[in-house]
């Protein structure tokens, strides 16, 4: 059974280096105008408008199959809006952490080389001197408590050591606005606990915004500021403050009973 | 030679008739074996099989076209002697045809099935299939060259043309030498092509040089040493460097050494032992991924063993305090 291994005290350890100011709290980094998102030209969700500003936490919320992803897609510039428009603060950092299912356990890759993946991108599409960014990979390791994990396989790992990692990885990134896939999905309680500290991390360092996606409703009230639901199957997607959503007529009509509140038990 | 089969010696002695075809299997076996690890990584391997039978498929077509445009021509080239097979016009270079062909099968691996309704790999099938029964059925209606279309399926060929080294050469070091620029790029699109592209990587560049540079390398070699060797050489190696070790740095490296290995010492055993050249080149791949194999299973029991070792003296070291 392999231990937890405590995150790094921001006050004491090394962190990952920011080369930006922090950005102002409340800031409007990504803004969706009537924004629809579907496939095709074919839409799958009614029309959205929603704000993400600097620091903020939100939660998409959804059963599977609720169009989260295309969303996510959407938001992240992927995919094309059906109509509507999606503007992103200029020169926005977007850095986008998959679900650990998503990565292939066939591929031998390192804790470091996952890490220093967060490194590359436009402008360094080739990263022919790893040596160089080794300080940055590593400090972010550090930061999410696995520093001692540099070494090893990333298959190799338990799920909370795992998703560390991949907290790691976006911590490197130095983005601005960081998507998680499903990032307390298949983690005990302490897993979870550690995560979500990492998250708050995330915003804490220079303000980033954080939108998690979540097929765990309640999780995702709990934690965020802000909420997404998407319903492809009721035609919803509504946005939110968390305490608003909760009273909100559509999540009481479609999630109620799910979360042990509502009307329709 | 010999009748028990030809000497290391003769071999040597022959070298310079055999250098090309032995310097041709060292560097497909090199190239080959590098591309293998994204090959194998990705679970493409299947497409490196039907791109090499749809490069075979080019090259029935280049014997069979101009014999269908010129018959006459073609008929005396023949019976002119070997000497006077004269390919018509360089448009039906075999080469050419291979790489058309090749180029042909991958832009059709690129393409998103998911539209169809149909899976990568059975497209994938159908290529294979297609080209396969292409290739039988117009080697059938070539019989003069048939001898060849055979050496190109099975890699029965022991003289390569020295046309064929320089390509394959020019092939080994263009192509090697832009993924050892990529292979962090194309690693990270391969493994997390999500992640990648909203990190700003061109994934569709990427991926799209991986693609043409896997379909030219296997027409090349395919041409040059026939579709069952290159089958092998891009995946055989690779699955034995993944054996071996976890690193990925090395995993490449090791994968170029085994492919080379194989094609040299594959060539090798193959005068030696009087044996067809491409499949003694397959089997020397094979050996090898037996070899890491049983080496790893071995590796594997010890480990156990020291494991469950380490747990009794615990458990007895517990029981006696």
């Amino acid at each position: 059974m392999t231990r937890p291994v405590p995150l790094a005290d921001s006050t004491t350890s090394r962190a990952a280096p920011s080369a930006r100011a922090p950005l102002p709290a409340g800031e409007a980094l990504l803004e969706a105008r009537a924004l629809t998102v579907g496939y095709d030209g074919i839409p799958i969700l009614p029309a959205l408008t929603l704000t993400v500003g600097a620091g903020e936490l939100w939660a998409v919320i959804g059963p599977n199959g609720a169009g989260k992803s295309t969303f996510v897609r959407t938001a992240l510039g992927l995919t094309p809006p059906v109509a509507g428009e999606i503007a992103r603060r200029p020169g926005l950092r977007l850095a986008y952490v998959p679900q650990q299912s998503a990565l292939d356990t066939i591929f031998p890759v390192s804790v470091l080389d996952f890490v220093l993946m967060g490194l590359q991108g436009t402008g360094n599409v080739t990263l022919t001197s790893p040596g160089a960014y080794l300080g940055r990979a590593r400090a972010a390791l550090a930061e999410a408590g696995a520093e001692p994990l540099a070494r090893r396989q990333l298959r190799d790992l338990s799920g909370g050591q795992r998703q560390r990692v991949l907290m790691a990885r976006a911590l490197a990134t130095d983005a601005d606005l960081i998507f998680l896939d499903e990032p307390t999905a298949a983690l005990d309680a302490a897993a979870e606990l550690e995560v979500l500290a990492l998250i708050q991390r995330l915003r804490d360092r220079r303000g980033a915004a954080v939108v998690m996606v979540t097929h765990l409703v309640e999780d995702g009230l709990e934690r965020a500021d802000h909420a997404l639901l998407l319903d492809r199957d009721h035609r919803v997607a509504f946005a939110a403050t968390a305490t608003a959503m909760r009273s909100a007529p559509d999540f009481e009509h479609i999630y109620a009973r799910f979360v042990g509140r509502g009307t329709a038990r | 030679m010999s009748d028990t089969g030809a000497t290391w010696h003769e071999l040597f002695a022959n070298l310079g008739i055999f250098r090309d075809a032995i310097l041709a299997g060292g560097l497909a076996g090199a190239l080959l074996g590098f591309l293998g690890v994204h090959v194998v990584l990705r679970r493409m391997v299947f497409a490196s099989s039907a791109i090499a039978q749809a490069a075979a498929l080019g090259v029935a077509l280049s014997f069979w076209l101009p014999a269908v445009i010129d018959p006459l021509g073609h008929a005396a080239g023949h019976a002119a002697g070997p000497g006077g097979h004269v390919i018509p016009s360089p448009l039906f270079q075999p080469v050419l045809w291979a790489v058309a062909a090749s180029l042909l099968a991958t832009l059709v691996f690129i393409a998103n099935p998911t539209r169809l309704h149909l899976t990568r790999e059975s497209i994938l099938g159908f290529v294979f299939l297609a080209s396969g029964a292409g290739a039988v059925i117009i080697g059938d209606r070539i019989t003069q060259d048939a001898h060849d279309l055979t050496a190109i399926l099975f890699g029965s060929a022991v003289v390569v043309q020295t046309t064929d080294l320089y390509l394959i050469g020019a092939a080994t070091v263009i192509l090697l030498g832009g993924h050892l620029v990529l292979w962090r790029a194309l690693l990270f699109v391969g493994y997390d092509p999500l992640g990648a592209e909203v990190q700003g990587m061109p994934v569709r560049a990427l991926n799209g040089f991986l693609f043409v540079s896997v379909g030219l390398a296997v027409a090349l070699c395919t041409r040059a040493l026939g579709a069952l060797p290159v089958f092998a050489f891009s995946v055989l190696p690779a699955m034995t460097a993944l054996a071996l070790t976890s690193r990925i740095g090395i995993v490449f490296v090791l994968a170029t050494v085994f492919g080379a290995f194989s094609g040299v010492a594959g060539f090798a055993v193959s005068f030696r032992g009087e044996l067809p050249v491409g499949a003694t080149e397959t089997g020397m791949a094979v050996a090898l991924l037996t070899a890491a194999l049983a080496w790893r299973y071995v590796a594997a029991r010890r480990d156990l063993r020291r494991a469950r070792q380490t747990a009794t003296s615990e458990a007895k070291g517990s029981n006696d305090a």
